[in-house]
């Protein structure tokens, strides 16, 4: 688990901020598949991906402070998608290495990274995941 | 033949010929041998189709295919047929007809929608299904968004959104045991390496409960695609199901498990 270097992305290619809830995980679900239908990945991918938000989001929820707002900012990086999920909490945990959100979610992308904001007023957790895994890119 | 021809009572107006030639039907039935009974249980099918076709009817404006209903229909008109006792003194079209509305009704059950999803995006989820195979094969490979969209000649966002809807998909249907369930020989291979990937989970002293409870088929999926390291498409294709039927059924595994984890995710 590495933190994650925010400015090597960039400015996100698009950003969606919904209320922290589980009703609106379907809208960040289908803007990601969007993003990934762009780039060409396979149907494999997209599904992985899609997968990938709802854990990411069921994670970030469990800790989301109230009246929090999730964001997720995508970034394009070549043939790859950069997705970084993140919601403001009082008092943010990273994801346990050895739990099964954490395993779910690295089988599902090419690499995750944690950020663990913890200034004053503004703490935070957010993920960082890249898609596809590279072992399924294709040539 | 319009409604208007159609009895209420599916007993009235089948008519005389009708009766008699169910009943000489069934007395051949009782008789003939193997090849004859045969013959006979086709002329009893024939005979009764438009009972079928109109039980199906009263179901029709529910979101599936007339075509649909009176097959399944049919296939409750055969279970009556092979069940029905001719000498207990019931007209066979009483008998039959609960056994035809019962398997169309098991049908909207089975094979429902969860939520109410338009006739057009029905469609395109079973199109979608048939193209993401055709291609699969053709490409040996899953297909992208644009190759399945230029397949149906249907724009990159009518794929994304059946895709969408597809999850809304009855979660019943996902529930009904595959015709392969019998034999999972080879995935009980595959399962023997499940305690060494799980040594890497902490959790799974309370993992292990939660996925003992998971439906077996459901849970080889989940072992396929997370310690086995495969993809949708090669476990659809392990198993003989759709892929788009694996990824709703891993996703549906998934937030059970988030669920029964509940803080300990």
């Amino acid at each position: 688990m590495t933190q994650h270097d925010d400015r090597a992305l960039g400015r996100p290619e698009v950003e969606l901020s919904v209320p922290a809830d589980g009703v609106h995980l379907s809208l960040l679900r289908t803007a990601a598949a969007a993003m990934a239908a762009r780039l060409d990945f396979t149907l494999d991918d997209v599904e992985d991906l899609r997968m990938a938000v709802d854990e990411a989001g069921a994670l970030l929820l469990q800790q989301s402070g109230d009246d929090a707002m999730l964001t997720f900012s995508f970034f394009l990086d070549g043939p790859r998608l950069v997705l970084r999920c993140e919601v403001p909490t009082p008092a943010p945990r990273p994801p346990r290495p050895e739990g099964f959100a954490w395993m779910v979610l690295t089988a599902l992308a090419s690499s995750v990274e944690v950020g663990l904001t913890t200034a004053a007023g503004a703490s935070g957790l957010s993920l960082v995941l890249t898609h596809p895994r590279e072992q399924d890119e294709r040539s | 033949m319009t409604d208007a021809h159609r009895p209420a009572d599916p007993d009235e107006g089948l008519g005389d010929d009708v009766k008699s030639r169910t009943q000489a039907a069934f007395a051949e039935l009782a008789r003939a041998d193997d090849a004859g009974r045969s013959e006979a249980r086709t002329r009893l099918v024939q005979l009764h189709l438009p009972l079928v076709e109109h039980l199906a009817k009263r179901f029709r404006n529910r979101g599936e295919p007339l075509d649909d209903l009176v097959q399944v229909g049919t296939i409750g008109l055969l279970k009556a047929i092979d069940r029905f006792e001719s000498d207990r003194g019931v007209e066979f079209s009483t008998y039959a007809t609960p056994t035809v509305v019962g398997e169309i009704k098991r049908h909207f059950r089975d094979k429902g929608w969860s939520i109410r999803v338009p006739r057009r995006l029905q469609e395109m989820r079973i199109s979608l299904a048939g193209a993401t195979a055709e291609l699969n094969q053709q490409l040996g490979r899953s297909p992208t968004i644009t190759e399945i969209a230029a397949r149906l000649d249907v724009s990159e966002e009518t794929v994304l959104e059946g895709l969408e809807s597809a999850n809304a998909y009855s979660t019943l249907s996902l529930d009904a045991p595959d015709a392969r369930s019998g034999e999972g020989g080879s995935m009980a291979d595959v399962l023997g390496e499940d305690d060494q990937a799980l040594q890497h989970v902490e959790y799974r002293e309370s993992l292990k409960p939660l996925l003992a409870a998971l439906e077996p088929r459901d849970r080889q999926i989940l072992m396929l695609r997370f310690f086995g390291q495969m993809t949708q498409s090669q476990i659809a294709q392990e198993i003989g199901m759709s892929q788009m039927h694996v990824s709703r059924l891993l996703s549906r595994t998934l937030a059970r498990l988030r669920e029964g984890l509940g803080d300990e995710l």
